[in-house]
């Protein structure tokens, strides 16, 4: 009996040592790549000494701190190397990884932060950290700060940076966009109509639920998604296509929750929920569960970002043809309402190297990085510029010509308090399973705001 | 030698054994912990330089805070079904292992360890997938015996979700238990379990007159370990499969804390938070100590 | 010996309910792994308890394998986990004898310290350790690593052995020091050996607690380079969620389960006769 157990022991053992072995050929992951890289093409490493902006030479340490969600780490990897071989002395290194804002977050309370940071996913809030004086106040750099090429930074930002009390900290890199996916495909084959407004999207929900399909599913889990995608469009739409409403709720404005606007775009989801058009699983699932089901087309529509199709390429089945639209909650007729989906890009106060920082602002935002951004990462930047003959996928292409495009009402970026996104999230959630009414969820979030603002 | 040394020694010796490890502890522990309740008294992010004492501010407002009060009452929900689920199967198990004579006894102590040498990352990914609604397992299982499949959100009522943390978090700690209890067990002297058989004492009544009694100190050991480990921990569980969610009505105080001190960034609430689960677990050891102290009166 | 229970119905139960909870525990371990061989597809199409269609994806262990430099990880837990449990077994069995055997002033105290510590939320502890660690220059160490477990350990070492040294008969002592031994010769050569099992006993609780400890390592290893398993479990599933890899998620479970497993298996023995030992008074 003993002995056998010992000979299983050690016959595992053997097993891990030669598993252990074959990883040891892998790639050492994570691992900060300060290696000049050779891989750039010859073309950039000469153009770039040309521009008229070559100040003193970059040296040093320079750290850059960005997340990898679903944009992927590929432009950042790609961009870095650029800039390494245009800046042959810095000692540039990267923290990276999904989990780095909450790996990072003892070094910036310890006031030793990287210098560059890539503001993106969760934990990881613009407001607070202007709140905290985390962040270098761009204001007066970026009025006139030009990148490689010469531009002026803020006139070839296709959205402007937010301002916090009249200060900038961060500036937008990717513009993307909040909204509602469905399977083109599907919908051609079964005959269904695609939503241009709310009356058609009732209308084919209706049709699609005849037809044994569930019309609608969310990421429950993580419910800034439904949020992002229908709540605040359908705000907005009800407020005459007015997205300062927003931009009130954001500075903590209780008239702004109070607004009939509000309880209007609530009582839309409430809609959603008594046709019986919301997928029970949602409220327990995470992003990729409720977009694995959405592309085994077990579900209609997902409100989502733009990554969506990025993020899930591994998984798209064969035929599956993304349709996209930034809202459904506009009236027949109405504006659609796009809201803007961006991740920003800001200096360290505390940075110890913030002469390479600004050097790597001017050098990301420019339309070249623009054009690779959108290729690489599968989403639109957020630099004006044609990219309709680079190689980025067409919904992008498409994205970019929503946003674009004049009947359009673009909502910028909105960062709001973190207690008071959470309150929503939290309310929209019970909304969805019919454990609060619209006038609670009002209720509800309007005593948080008046507790943050206290 | 006179007594005067010998008492030296015997102090140098104890001073040996004692300061190096309180040494150790008061820097690594103590100190940390005070601070951390220290800034209970404070208005801080937990990210920048500036940080505002408001006194009681902050327990002041956690009266208010419905979430609070839901949380403690799901801490005492878990604290009562792990203590009611781990010691009724714990001790049901160790008594069949030890006394009916069993031949594959030692085979199944083995086997019911094996949750509790698990990381509670990968048990709490486990039992999600149990859990879910589409490609889980609990689902699947049922659709075998119905018409229709079976797409329940385990995860996702609008109430009482905070039940279906409970089986894994029973799942996971039975095993240590057990253990105890087969140890306290085995200590007992054949002798009085064959005295009660002369006397013609039946299972229950040996169970209940001599086994509870002589393994009682390990039994309170245990329900003192569950609930404490409970109130201080099982945060992880909860924060891996729900993060407190759906509308926060599996929200402990464990996970409160974290989520107001990491996620909503208002660190001197949650080190508040963190004081109030330090009281809480004072009284219920307190509590539970005085019950169980009187039961043992009773029963002997 | 023990007593047989003679009523067929009521045993045949009792088999029943063993039998049952065996499956629960140990069918999660085999899903795991069947689950491990599958793709992204078969989790749709197959009941959860389907096998996994040929050929094997044996490639999604190898690719959690080489994508992740898993071996590193290995020795950085293994050091991590022997350090801290080998120091807070010096230091807690030192004050647990003195505890158990000893009065002096304040002893009494000084075992209310250490038990009520058990009941402090040590999230409480995680943001003021960051700031102690970091002014010491022991962030991203390993040391630093095992010392903050070591502390984290004493506690529950000096309560279970506390109870374990009480057990021992007080005679031995007597006998030891009327034999001329000094204090320290009595811990070390006669109580000490003595309470080999209780030492073995809570060595393994506290290697199994450090190798699955996962809070305190994120918040104070940042460095891949010093990564322990946990940490680099936890940010590869997070870096799941983005992926979708469901085949990969669970070869990646397994893997982390499987070392403790093995240690299981190993130590089992050792910790049964560790807690049988210990119950002879």
């Amino acid at each position: 009996m003993i002995t056998k157990k010992k000979i299983a022991a050690l016959g595992i053992a053997v097993m891990l040592a030669a598993v252990s072995l074959a990883g040891c050929s892998g790639s050492n992951k994570g691992e900060s790549s300060n290696k000049p890289s050779n891989s750039a093409p010859a073309s950039e490493s000469t153009s770039t000494p040309d521009s008229g902006n070559e100040t003193a030479k970059l040296t040093g340490d320079f750290e850059i701190q960005y997340f990898v969600g679903g944009y992927g780490d590929k432009w950042w990897k790609k961009v870095i190397a650029d800039f390494q071989t245009a800046n042959p002395e810095l000692n540039i290194k990267e923290s990276a990884g999904p989990k780095i804002n909450d790996q990072n977050r003892p070094r910036w309370i310890g006031g030793n932060p990287p210098d560059f940071v890539y503001i993106d996913g969760p934990v990881l809030n613009d407001r607070q950290m202007v709140e905290d004086g985390q962040l270098e106040d761009l204001t007066d750099w970026l009025k006139d700060a030009k990148n490689i090429d010469g531009e002026l930074i803020t006139e070839i930002l296709a959205q402007p940076a937010q301002q916090f009390d009249g200060k900038v900290y961060n500036i937008p890199l990717v513009l993307n966009s909040w909204g509602v996916f469905w399977n083109k495909a599907l919908f051609q084959d079964k005959g269904w109509a695609e939503p241009t407004d709310f009356p058609s999207f009732l209308a084919v929900s209706d049709k699609i639920k005849a037809d044994g399909i569930t019309p609608f599913i969310h990421t429950g889990k993580y419910p800034y998604y439904i949020n992002g995608s229908i709540l605040f469009p359908a705000i907005v739409t009800a407020n005459n296509n007015d997205f300062t409403i927003l931009q009130d709720m954001a500075a903590n404005k209780v008239e702004a929750f109070e607004s009939p606007a509000v309880l209007a775009a609530l009582n839309k989801i409430v809609a959603l929920r008594d046709k019986g058009f919301i997928d029970k699983a949602s409220i327990q699932i995470n992003h990729t569960d409720s977009q694995m089901l959405f592309l085994q087309n077990k579900d209609a529509f997902i409100p989502n970002g733009l990554w969506l199709p990025n993020e899930m390429a591994k998984d798209v089945p064969e035929g599956f043809d993304f349709g996209f639209i930034p809202s459904v909650t506009q009236e027949a007729g109405g504006k659609v309402v796009a809201n803007t989906s961006t991740a920003t890009v800001a200096i360290a106060k505390n940075g110890k190297n913030k002469e390479a920082a600004k050097a790597f602002l001017q050098f990301i935002f420019s339309k070249e990085q623009a054009s690779q951004w959108a290729e690489l990462s599968g989403a639109p930047s957020n630099i004006k510029g044609d990219i309709s003959s680079s190689n980025a996928p067409s919904f992008v292409k498409d994205a970019a010509k929503y946003l674009t495009d004049p009947n359009t009402i673009v909502i910028p970026t909105i960062t709001y308090n973190a207690d008071v996104d959470k309150a929503m999230m939290d309310a929209t959630d019970a909304l969805t399973i019919n454990t609060i009414t619209p006038e609670e969820w009002v209720k509800r979030v309007t005593d948080v705001v008046k507790k943050v603002s206290k | 030698m006179n007594a005067g040394t010998a008492k030296w020694q015997r102090n140098v010796f104890i001073a040996s054994f004692i300061i190096p490890t309180l040494i150790f502890f008061g820097v690594f522990t103590i100190y940390p912990v005070v601070q951390g309740l220290y800034y209970s008294f404070f208005e801080w992010s937990g990210m920048s330089d500036k940080k505002t004492f408001i006194g009681l501010d902050n327990f002041k407002e956690m009266l208010h805070d419905p979430i609070v009060w839901r949380a403690i009452g799901n801490d005492y929900f878990l604290v009562a079904g792990k203590v009611a689920g781990i010691m009724l199967l714990a001790t049901f198990f160790a008594v069949a292992l030890t006394r009916f004579g069993f031949r594959l006894a030692g085979f199944f102590r083995s086997i019911f360890f094996i949750p509790n040498v698990i990381s509670v990352v990968v048990i709490g990914v486990l039992w999600n997938f149990i859990y879910n609604p589409q490609i889980g397992f609990l689902n699947a299982f049922l659709s075998l015996f119905t018409k229709e499949k079976v797409s329940i959100t385990w995860l996702g009522f609008p109430d009482h979700t905070i039940w279906m943390l409970l089986p894994p978090a029973i799942w996971a700690g039975i095993g240590f238990y057990m253990i105890l209890l087969i140890a306290a067990i085995q200590s007992i002297p054949e002798s009085y379990y064959e005295a009660a058989n002369i006397e013609g004492a039946g299972q229950w009544k040996q169970f209940w007159s001599i086994t509870v009694p002589l393994t009682w100190e390990q039994i309170k050991v245990s329900i003192l370990n569950i609930m404490m480990t409970t109130l201080n921990g099982s945060f992880v569980i909860v924060w891996i499969m729900t993060e407190g969610g759906p509308d926060n009505s599996t929200q402990v105080m464990g996970s409160y804390l974290y989520q107001m001190a990491f996620r909503q960034f208002h660190f001197g609430y949650g080190a508040s938070i963190g004081f109030v689960i330090l009281v809480l677990s004072l009284i219920t050891t307190i509590a539970l100590q005085r019950l169980m102290r009187h039961d043992t009166v009773e029963m002997s | 010996m023990n007593l047989k229970i003679k009523n067929p119905v009521a045993k045949l139960i009792i088999y029943a309910i063993l039998i049952l909870w065996g499956v629960s525990v140990l069918y999660p371990l085999l899903w795991t792994l069947l689950d491990s061989l599958k793709n992204n597809e078969q989790f749709f199409l197959n009941a959860p308890w389907a096998l996994p269609e040929l050929p094997l994806l044996w490639s999604n262990f190898s690719y959690v394998w080489s994508k992740y430099n898993f071996n590193a990880y290995f020795v950085n837990s293994l050091v991590v986990t022997i350090g801290s449990t080998g120091l807070a077994l010096l230091l807690s069995a030192t004050t647990a004898y003195v505890l158990a055997r000893y009065t002096f002033r304040g002893s009494n105290a000084l075992f209310l310290l250490y038990i009520s510590s058990m009941m402090v939320p040590f999230v409480l502890a995680l943001i003021p350790l960051f700031f102690l660690m970091n002014s010491m220059g022991l962030i991203n160490t390993k040391l630093g690593l095992i010392l903050v477990y070591t502390s984290s350990l004493l506690a529950f070492g000096i309560f279970v052995l506390i109870g374990f040294f009480k057990s021992l008969p007080k005679e031995l002592e007597e006998a030891a020091i009327v034999d001329g031994a000094s204090y320290y010769g009595t811990f070390f050569r006669v109580m000490l050996p003595l309470s080999q099992p209780g030492l073995i006993t809570i060595g393994i609780v506290n290697i199994l607690n450090i190798w699955n400890e996962y809070i305190v390592g994120t918040i104070l290893i940042n460095d891949p380079a010093q990564y322990t398993l946990p940490v680099e479990i936890g940010v590869m599933q997070a870096e799941m969620q983005y992926r979708t890899e469901w085949g990969p998620l669970f070869a990646a479970l397994l893997i982390t389960i499987v070392p403790v497993l093995v240690m299981y298996m190993i130590f089992q023995r050792q910790i049964a006769s560790g807690i049988t030992a210990g119950a002879i008074k």
